[in-house]
């Protein structure tokens, strides 16, 4: 008991340099998926083209070739970058991706009839996204995107190779001087109650989007 | 005064020519009522009026204001605000009710004239309870409307374009989704809205309601009116081959 005291603190500040990963990703990943999914509906067909590619690039290969990739193949042609910059940039590219594609499925299951009548009522197009559109592709995408927000958690765990000192490489330091595996397990409750949060947050919004359904 | 005047539309999806030639005019107060054996494009000519389709040639004035105009070789619309604004002159009631389902009644009737009109939103309230009163569901405006049977859906639906204070209102079968047993209050709805004087254009398959409530009756076939008239003119003495076949038809 007196070691995970000792350990706390230590693991705690690598759990907060996770968390700012977490954040900074989300943060960033969730407009730009929506971005990317406008775009990908859109009536241009080149911009369209673009980002089914990107997509299939980003979501077909591993996201630590792609972390590894910012990080060690770009200085190469002479794009040089911190490796909080790098892995941030690897993963917002990555969960843009995952989202663009939750985000498209949400907005193209609203029926034509919801355009309509936005149209019928005068609504511009920006006002029928905002207004119409967005929040009932909110109430679609919401179980979706919940996994995708758990899943981050823990690939959150993949900077450890670009020596950042995150929770999991934290935890191996640890479990390397101490010969101990209990750094191990708190490391799995830290992750634990990660989720477990996002878990009851995501369920909660659920509940207030499912208001307006049908029973 | 004339309310709506199209003239000459032609409609294409493809190659399929849906609108042949169609002109139509309605007076301020009439009710019009649309008939025809389905394909016949009698939606596609309502959802031209309020551009949900363009028309490929022909001219459409709704109210004095010019919404498209035929050029000799095309059509030239009208710019992107004026377009919103001919638009929304008109309500429109479709036969799938197509409610915002994220809102409540009452913010279904109030979004588009604070958000669009930009009116005040104290002022819609109170217009919108009026009108919710009117249609019978004042005690359903903080429901969600995924809640509401298809009839009263459909009466909100009525109230929501009626809150844009409209000029005209165009339905497209607006009892067709609708179970038999609850047709008949929304009927009743668009009845008294008839008695208000209000102008209509009514495209349906309910003959009873188009014979007692239109001044008018257009029945199309092919993309063509094939007879116009009040119900008397057109039901009385029948003369066209395909009304005679249409309306033995759904008889049945
Ligand atoms: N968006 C579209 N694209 C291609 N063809 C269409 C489209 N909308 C309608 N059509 C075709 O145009 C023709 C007329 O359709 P429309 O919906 O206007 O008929 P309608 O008279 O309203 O029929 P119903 O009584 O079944 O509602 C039909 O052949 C239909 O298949
Ligand atoms: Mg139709």
């Amino acid at each position: 008991m007196d070691y995970i005291i000792r350990i706390i603190p230590q693991m705690g500040l690598g759990a907060l340099e996770s968390l700012k990963i977490f954040s900074v990703v989300i943060v960033l990943s969730l407009p730009l998926g929506m971005i990317l999914a406008l775009g990908r509906i859109s009536g241009f067909s080149f911009i369209k083209k673009f980002i089914a590619t990107y997509v299939w690039v980003l979501r077909g290969s591993p996201l630590m070739l792609q972390m590894l990739f910012v990080y060690f193949a770009l200085p190469s042609i002479g794009i040089l970058f911190e490796d909080f910059t790098a892995a941030i940039i690897a993963f917002v590219l990555n969960y843009a991706a995952y989202f663009c594609e939750i985000f498209r499925g949400g907005i193209q299951a609203i029926p034509k009839g919801q355009y309509e009548a936005a149209h019928a009522l005068g609504m511009n197009y920006w006002q029928t996204l905002r207004r119409i559109i967005l929040p009932q592709v909110f109430r679609i995408v919401l179980p979706p995107i919940s996994n995708e927000t758990i899943t981050l958690v823990k690939d959150t765990s993949l900077v450890y190779v670009l020596a950042m000192n995150d929770l999991m490489r934290t935890t191996r330091n640890l479990v390397q001087r101490d010969f101990s595996v209990v750094p191990f397990l708190v490391a799995a409750i830290f992750y634990l109650g990660a989720t477990l949060l996002l878990t009851i947050l995501f369920e909660r919004l659920e509940k207030y989007y499912a208001k307006s359904s049908a029973n | 005064m004339k309310k709506i005047e199209a003239r000459n539309l032609v409609k294409n999806f493809g190659k399929l020519q849906v609108l042949k030639d169609i002109s139509l005019t309605v007076d301020e107060g009439e009710v019009i009522a649309i008939i025809g054996p389905s394909g016949s494009g009698k939606s596609t000519l309502l959802r031209c009026l309020n551009k949900l389709e363009e028309i490929d040639r022909g001219t459409i004035i709704i109210d004095g204001k010019t919404l498209v105009q035929d050029t000799g070789t095309g059509v030239q619309y009208a710019n992107d605000v004026e377009q919103r604004e001919i638009v929304c002159r008109m309500g429109m009631v479709f036969q799938q009710f197509n409610l915002f389902p994220h809102m409540t009644v009452l913010q279904n009737l109030t979004e588009a004239p604070v958000q669009v009109q930009k009116r005040n939103i104290d002022e819609v309230t109170q217009e919108a309870k009026e009108l919710l009163r009117k249609v019978g569901l004042i005690e359903k405006q903080d429901v969600y409307p995924l809640k509401l049977s298809g009839g009263q859906q459909q009466r909100v639906a009525i109230a929501r374009a009626l809150c844009m204070k409209p000029d005209i209102m165009l339905f497209d079968e607006p009892t067709s989704a609708l179970d038999p047993e609850l047709t008949s209050e929304v009927l009743q709805t668009m009845r008294n809205l008839a008695k208000e004087k209000m102008t209509m254009v009514v495209v349906t398959h309910e003959m009873t309601f188009a014979k007692e409530v239109a001044n008018r009756i257009i029945f199309m076939a092919d993309g063509i009116i094939q007879a116009e008239g009040t119900p008397e003119e057109v039901f009385g003495n029948i003369q066209n081959e395909r009304l005679k076949n249409f309306l033995r038809a759904i008889e049945k």
